[in-house]
């Protein structure tokens, strides 16, 4: 047993610190709907900060702190609110999407100023203390547990013996009784995100310094306390601290054995493949275990959505103006070879494969809502499985593509019955668990990806065709991406599309009608897990060489953003998106503006949540803003000397107003 | 009154001729009785209508009857057959057809898609693109009896109550179904719209092969107007059964609507 102590004891502190942020996490989605999927980059931000001011500009700690958790911390809380309070009657894909763009916002934006990887000074003393015979501790873990723990029970005080408290569980359990009885809502919500971003910064200085401070690192290890944070969703606050105690101990644990080799990658995975089982365990539960705020959330009937409005014609194939325009930018895609031979077409044959995932994405978010954090683990499945069969065992490369979308196809069933019991921002969460899952479990096993330096893909022959050569493999790529898009358009159209629209807007009506809910989702998924598995081994054939790191977890959420900058409604999106992808990629474009694009990309994702076709439709106001304001004015004619009517001037009468459910 | 001029086809007597037999149905939730053992018969061609003060238990019935909702005990007979552990889907398909309290349209889609949508659901083969004449020619009887094509080409999302009743009732139409059951039709609908929605129900339940028809409706007028029997249901029990002019001099009845009696 004694073996067990000094992990038992590692464990405590930082699983102290999961509990925190699960505490903070909790707090803002009881009080304002809002799961704060960048509360980790809350804390690498605030910890940045911190580092700037105190290891940097050599500002002493009694002054550094109070800067952080009264100026800093407190104004990225009222951003925040200011940021979502527009959204409260949105429709929770929005709200998800919204916080994933701050997420991407901040960590971009940390990007740009400050290096990659710095190391933060630990803010106690690192000596250690013996208890017991055998055990050391660091003054710097009891520190950190006794302020975990503090902060732990002035928040749970907080709200059990202040007026504030009072509040906030009126605000929690309905907010609109509670405005109606006089608590000022708005405050008790800015103050709730005030305390949940302080929290994130006690979190962020004090983790940094054993984590490492890394752009990348805080955000991934914050989403550990993602476990603990359902269990406080689920049971309360303490249940979040205790929660993130036990998930600390269990991981410090896993590691023990893990070094042992018995269990490798699992501790890494313990915590994502918890929240996985919470999720699904706790479906029913999580449902009602929401709040008034929540529940607003979900009640609100997407109304700020836009709509396109679909052909009513029974299922007849017809070709409008987007399937012309598609073709029309089909022949020429195919003829861009001939005009730009050079090395620039292997970006854009990247753009299409990109696209081809995109879509996946499209279908499954913008038309079936459900919303995904996954598509590149499926991309990973087929890339590896068809990297393998085509090139380590000499299969022919059809045979390997289909190999390996039909291996990825189980994997789609699991996320389809997990979209059973789940949705929205639960799905989102099991949907992001999986992913986390198949990083550390499948992906990182070297007889799947040839480890850190991954495996060699042979380019694809087949019907007597190669295409080794760069426009061949283009021209493949474009072919591939407009049967996708021909298909999905063609059923868009007709009693498919309207089987996943119906599934989307009302599946509990759907079902009375006779549409089984069940064999619909799973089917959407498994087709879009398929199809992504088709993008990954084209991805795999033109790359040559892929590693695990090109189909991470955060490969899927980059996905998942410039698909909604795009338009996750639009198959145009998916293009758009694919173009998004490639703009930093190109070598013509300068560094500085390369390093901006993700930051761009957050922002624009932010601004445009609420709207289905992205840029599409943003490019479509315009215009037609512009057009109305460029119209000339009706000619005045001078009464002629009849006095008869003059005649309707003909810029008004003609045009009719565009009605308002278009905007 | 009224009531007397519903036309009612000759009772079928035998139970096993019901369209719908529902037997000792309870619900609870935890320790609330939302059911307690509700029986429930609604025979071919009748309009049967279940009325009872807020909360008695019966949108929880229809729940039940449809399928979204499991019963703790009893059975759902459906044409015969023991439909109690067939999902939601299954019974709109075997004709179970149902609209809902609160507006379940499929918002972002033209009414006429809405209808075309519930066809394509309910029919074996409807996603897949097959019988397409046979959904044209039923969406267009649909839409001529409840004078649907002035909104067609509207969204579902932007429509009226009234109107979203009505394309409510015309998708449960288009699925063809054997029973109908309308949650509570006659709210948010002003004395014109409930008028106009009367008659169409009548013109909906005439003819050999209509739907039978299960009613739950708070507006009495309504009620009185079209169902031929009433069953009363109150903190989740039948407290009375019978014609609606039995129900209407009923003491228990009274007593339950208690202030309100005026209403019956």
């Amino acid at each position: 047993m004694s073996a067990y102590w000094p992990f038992i004891v590692i464990g405590i502190f930082t699983g102290g610190l999961y509990g925190l942020a699960a505490m903070g996490m909790v707090l803002t989605y009881k009080t304002v709907g809002v799961f704060n999927f960048a509360y980790g980059a809350i804390a690498m931000f605030c910890a940045f900060t911190y580092w700037q001011l105190h290891d940097q500009w050599g500002i002493s700690a009694w002054a550094a702190m109070p800067i952080l958790f009264l100026i800093v911390a407190p104004v990225i809380g009222v951003i925040l609110e200011a940021l979502f309070r527009p959204l409260s009657g949105a429709a929770v894909e929005v709200v998800i999407v919204v916080s994933l763009g701050v997420l991407a916002a901040l960590s971009a934006a940390a990007g740009l100023i400050w290096s990659q990887d710095e190391h933060l000074q630990a803010i106690f003393p690192i000596s250690t203390f013996r208890l017991g015979s055998t055990l050391h501790v660091g003054y710097d873990q009891l520190g950190t547990l006794l302020i975990s723990l503090s902060m732990a029970a002035v928040l749970w005080g907080l709200l059990r013996h202040t007026r504030f408290g009072t509040q906030t569980r009126a605000v929690v359990d309905n907010p609109d009784l509670s405005d109606m009885i006089g608590v000022h809502g708005d405050n008790v919500r800015r103050v709730a995100w005030i305390l949940s971003s302080v929290f994130a910064a006690l979190v962020g200085i004090l983790i940094s310094p054993s984590q490492g401070l890394d752009v990348n690192q805080l955000v991934l290890v914050v989403i550990y306390a993602f476990a603990p944070a359902v269990l406080g969703i689920l049971f309360g606050l303490p249940a979040a601290y205790l929660g993130g105690l036990g998930l600390g101990i269990a991981v410090s644990l896993m590691s023990k054995w893990s070094n042992s080799g018995t269990v490798s990658n699992l501790e890494a995975a313990l915590p994502y493949l918890l929240l996985f089982i919470l999720l699904v365990v706790f479906a029913k539960r999580l449902k009602a275990a929401g709040s008034g705020a929540v529940a607003q959330r979900l009640s609100a009937l997407r109304s700020s959505e836009t709509v396109q409005r679909l052909r009513w014609s029974v299922g007849s194939f017809r070709i409008d103006r987007g399937l012309a325009a598609g073709l029309g930018g089909f022949v020429l895609a195919l003829l861009v070879p001939l005009a730009f031979p050079g090395p620039n077409l292997d970006f854009l044959t990247q753009g299409f494969i990109y696209a081809v995932i995109a879509l996946t994405l499209v279908v499954l978010t913008g038309w079936a809502g459900q919303i995904s954090l996954a598509q590149f683990a499926f991309v990973g499945v087929g890339a590896f499985t068809a990297g393998h069969l085509a090139g380590a065992h000499g299969q022919h490369f059809l045979f390997a593509v289909v190999m390996g979308m039909l291996f990825a196809a189980p994997l789609g069933i699991i996320v389809g019955l997990v979209s059973l019991r789940l949705s929205g921002l639960y799905l989102a969460l099991a949907t992001l668990a999986f992913a986390l899952v198949m990083d550390n479990v499948v992906f990182n096993r070297s007889d799947v990806s040839g480890g850190q330096t991954g495996i060699t893909v042979a380019r694809p022959h087949f019907f007597g065709m190669s295409f080794t050569g760069r426009a061949a493999m283009y021209e493949l790529a474009v072919v591939v991406f407009a049967l996708v898009a021909i298909v999905a358009y063609a059923l868009r159209q007709g009693p498919i599309g309207r089987r996943l629209h119906i599934v989307r807007d009302s599946p509990l009506a759907a079902s009375t009608l006779g549409v089984n809910l069940t064999v619909t989702k799973i089917v959407v998924f498994v087709v879009g897990a398929m199809v992504a598995a088709l993008g990954g081994s084209l991805y795999g054939a033109w790359q040559q060489a892929i590693t695990p790191q090109d189909f991470m977890w955060s490969a899927s959420l980059a996905l998942l953003l410039v698909v909604v900058l795009g338009g996750r409604s639009l198959i145009s999106g998916a293009v758009i998106a694919g173009v998004v992808y490639v703009i930093p990629l190109l070598p013509q474009i300068p560094t500085k503006i390369k390093e901006l694009i993700p930051l761009l990309v957050a922002l624009g994702v932010i601004g445009l949540a609420q709207e289905p076709e992205g840029t599409v439709a943003l490019a479509r106001r315009q215009t037609r803003y512009v057009l109305g304001v460029l119209r000339p004015l009706p000619r005045r004619t001078p009464p002629q000397g009849t006095g008869a009517e003059p005649g309707a001037p003909a810029g008004v009468s003609t045009r009719r107003v565009v009605p308002s459910h278009v905007r | 009154m009224s009531d007397s001029t519903v036309t009612m086809p000759a009772p079928p007597v035998r139970p096993d001729s019901a369209v719908l037999l529902a037997e000792e149905i309870s619900v609870h939730f935890g320790g609330l009785k939302a059911l307690d053992k509700v029986t429930l018969e609604v025979l071919p061609g009748r309009i049967v209508g279940l009325i009872g003060p807020n909360g008695a238990g019966k949108t929880t019935m229809f729940n039940v009857l449809t399928g979204l909702q499991d019963a703790s005990t009893g059975r759902v007979l459906f044409c015969g057959s023991d439909v109690s552990r067939w999902p939601a889907h299954r019974r709109g398909r075997a004709g179970m057809a149902r609209t809902f309290q609160r507006l379940a349209l499929f918002t972002r889609m033209t009414v006429h898609d809405n209808l075309v949508a519930s066809w394509e659901s309910s029919h074996g083969g409807g996603v897949l693109g097959r019988g397409r004449q046979q959904c044209r020619r039923k969406v267009k009887d649909v839409m001529d009896l409840l004078g649907l094509w002035p909104l067609a080409d509207r969204l579902a999302g932007e429509l009226s109550t009234g109107q979203g009743r009505m394309v409510e009732l015309g998708r449960a139409l288009c699925t063809d179904p054997r029973l109908l059951l309308l949650d509570e039709p006659g709210s948010g609908l002003d004395a014109k719209e409930t008028a106009t929605f009367s008659a169409i129900l009548r013109s909906v339940t005439s003819g050999d092969d209509a739907p039978a028809v299960l009613l739950v409706e708070h507006d009495m007028a309504l009620v009185m107007d079209v169902c031929a029997e009433l069953t009363v249901l109150d903190f989740g029990g039948v407290i009375a059964r019978g014609t609606c002019d039995e129900i209407r001099v009923n003491e228990l009845v009274r007593a339950a609507y208690l202030g309100d009696a005026s209403v019956i």
